[in-house]
């Protein structure tokens, strides 16, 4: 028998029993859809993670933390009085003389220091309390940010800042263009040094005296900054960015972590972390063994990115097995149609066989029949995914803009996907029709011409 | 002609024997029966009903085996084939017919006559020029896209008749091809029977209780009772 006619059998044969042939094709379609629009989620994640990485120059990126940071086994205060010798300690400091010994390694291209401190921002009698990030003149004109309204600050000594759109946004300002300009609040929160000295500190936590006051400047929104696709753990994580100058006469609490804090008990103040920009990939690793050599813990975007990449191809397993459930279901509606079909077609196989059809012959056309549910079920299942994740994408992004974010693509559909979801359809109701297919191949003719 | 030695006959029959046996019962459908069936003849096979006859045309037919005994077409001994190349036989040596004519239901008359060139794997533009020309020859050019509900038992045992023929057997097995016809339609089936035997040389073997008919028509008439030959008569 040729393959164009065991191909053409089978779908005229599935033309003949349309509702039967819809019902479980529609089973494979709902198993197929379920299957693809979870994957297409998980490649989706992952494709915008990555692009985030990529558009926020992560793979160029990467931080330099303090030696004693990655020294320290854990949160133990009592681990202080082993000190170490002077002369390391002040090597471990990540001061503006260690920023200046980096900036200065090949491949570098810019650093800076992180420097965050939490703040009331106030626009318009609203009040918003966020964690505003220090950020040089030259790395806020930089592809890192990127803007939606305004432009960044010119100098480093600009009474100016970048506002993201959705703090303006829970600010009561709608449209960022519309805030370019005018005046934004901004208050610290200073820590009291008089109370430095360990009997006012037990004080304060004793909660005698709050050891904190607040300091009010005043600034213009020079920028409005788009969020963040997918904020991750990359140097941009505020929703304000205030030039150096102006934040270095803050009085401002002088840490973000609570190492600082005992740091600076120490007197060996210095930045929590820095901020390098490299001008390729490839001079990550000499940049990294340099830094080491100095005594500084680092970390690159591009180590995490590998783990990243694990996780999210776990996820894309897990989901891919919830959409296997309902394949694994729509396969039993595939062999429950065709040992139907046996018996309704049972004196029509014993005709086959006494016009000259073979064992062989009556197997590959079940075989093939199952297939051809499965392409249908397939190609009618990829179409299933694609819509429910369109409307899916639409319906959450109708929220997310509500709230000031971008249009976000979770979902993505490479050809690896809508390919393979088809063949998969395919593959899987062929397994369905093993046995259904050498069922009908066993009938005897003698019987089944008997039938009637 | 490969056979034209007459002393070797077309079909032949050696002690063949079926029994069917469950747990419990042993039926005896054939026991021993030889028999010769030369070239080109029109042999009838008479018999009461459960005397063997249809069993006797489904083992030479191919589509049984049976418990002993061989069966030899054109010297080719078709009782140990295997499954496969039964079916090859079956497509090429033999065309069958029924009293309940076995159509495709779903098919149209031209669809149900090419089902076997499909099996043979011939071209679907020769199939159907083929199966156009061999419903032509019954007389039914002008029902090619009727289906076998729209066709009357007469055009639907015609379409039998063109589908077992179409792929050039040698033999032609009826099995009690009549019993579903009135006695006008019965006539003219069995008439393009002789015909088929008379003009083109295919040997026809009919299983029919119809007295009349096998004697206006067969050359020879084997009767069958209780699975064995009764006797053989030879009519002209």
């Amino acid at each position: 028998m040729r393959f164009s006619d065991e191909l053409g059998w089978a779908f005229s044969n599935l033309r003949k029993r349309k509702l039967r042939t819809f019902l479980t094709a529609f089973g494979v379609t709902i198993g197929i859809g379920a299957l693809v629009s979870m994957v297409s989620f998980g490649t989706g994640m992952q494709r915008n993670v990555s692009q985030t990485f990529r558009s926020l120059d992560l793979f160029n990126s990467i931080i330099v933390l303090p030696g004693d940071f990655l020294r320290r086994p854990g949160p133990d205060p009592d681990e202080k009085s082993v000190a170490l010798p002077p002369s390391e300690i002040s090597s471990t400091v990540l001061d503006d003389a260690a920023s200046a010994r980096i900036a200065a390694f090949d491949g570098v291209e810019t650093v800076f220091p992180e420097v965050r401190i939490p703040a009331l921002v106030r626009w318009n009698g609203e009040e918003e309390l966020r964690v505003i990030q220090v950020l040089p003149a030259k790395v806020a004109a930089s592809r890192m940010i990127k803007f939606s309204a305004g432009k960044p600050y010119d100098t480093d000594d600009e009474n100016s800042l970048i506002v993201s759109s959705s703090l303006l946004l829970r600010l009561g300002v709608r449209e960022p263009a519309a805030a370019i300009g005018k005046p934004i609040g901004i208050s610290t929160i200073a820590f009291d040094f008089s109370l430095l000295s360990p009997a006012g500190l037990m004080a304060a936590l004793g909660g005698e005296k709050l050891p904190l006051v607040l300091e009010e400047h005043e600034f213009v929104v020079a920028g409005v900054a788009e969020d963040l696709v997918f904020d991750g753990p990359g140097p941009m994580r505020s929703e304000v960015y205030l030039p150096p100058g102006p934040a270095g006469k803050m009085k401002r609490l002088p840490f973000t972590s609570i190492w600082d804090l005992f740091r600076a008990k120490e007197g060996r103040l210095g930045y929590s972390a820095l901020n390098v920009r490299l001008s390729s990939p490839s001079s990550i690793e000499p940049v990294k063994k340099k830094i080491k050599e100095m005594g500084f813990g680092v970390f690159a975007f591009s180590d995490q990115f590998g783990e990243i990449r694990r996780g999210f191809l776990i996820m894309n397993m897990i989901l891919a097995a919830v959409g296997m459930i309902a394949i694994v279901v729509a396969s039993l509606g595939i062999v429950n149609t065709m040992v139907m079909s046996i018996l309704e077609r049972y004196s029509e196989i014993g005709i086959m066989k006494a016009v000259g059809a073979g064992d062989r012959d009556i197997r590959r056309l079940f075989f093939f029949e199952s297939g051809a549910i499965g392409f249908l079920g397939g190609v009618f299942g990829l179409a299933l995914g694609w819509a429910v994740s369109g409307i899916i994408n639409r319906v959450v992004n109708f929220f997310l803009a509500r709230q000031g974010l971008p249009f976000i693509h979770y979902f993505s559909f490479p050809w690896w996907l809508c390919l393979g979801a088809v063949l998969f359809s395919v593959l899987v109701s062929l397994a369905a029709g093993i046995y259904p297919a050498m069922r009908a191949a066993r009938v005897d003719p003698v019987r089944a011409l008997r039938h009637d | 002609m490969e056979n034209t030695d007459l002393s070797l006959p077309l079909i032949r029959t050696d002690r063949l024997s079926k029994v069917y046996s469950t747990a419990k019962v042993r039926v005896v459908a054939l026991a021993e029966v030889s028999l010769r069936v030369a070239e080109g003849i029109f042999l009838a096979v008479a018999g009461a009903s459960g005397s063997g006859k249809s069993t006797l045309l489904n083992l030479i037919g191919g589509l049984d085996s049976p418990t002993s005994g061989a069966i030899e077409v054109r010297g080719r001994r078709i009782s140990e084939l295997d499954k496969e190349e039964l079916a090859l036989y079956r497509r090429q040596g033999v065309g069958m017919i029924f009293q309940s004519f076995n159509l495709i239901p779903s098919l149209t008359a031209l669809e149900n006559v090419a089902l076997p060139m499909m099996f043979a794997g011939v071209s679907k533009a020769e199939r159907k020029e083929r199966a156009e020309r061999m419903l032509e020859r019954v007389g039914l050019s002008h029902r090619l896209t009727h289906r076998p509900a729209e066709l009357s038992g007469g055009e639907q045992q015609r379409v039998a008749i063109a589908r077992a023929l179409v792929n050039r057997p040698s033999v032609l097995l009826a099995d009690e091809p009549t019993g579903n016809l009135d006695s006008r339609t019965s006539r003219e089936i069995v008439e393009l029977l002789a015909d088929l035997n008379r003009w083109h040389g295919l040997t026809v073997l009919m299983v029919s209780h119809e007295e009349a008919l096998v004697r206006e028509f067969a050359a020879s008439v084997v009767r069958l009772r209780d699975g064995r030959v009764e006797s053989e008569e030879v009519l002209r």
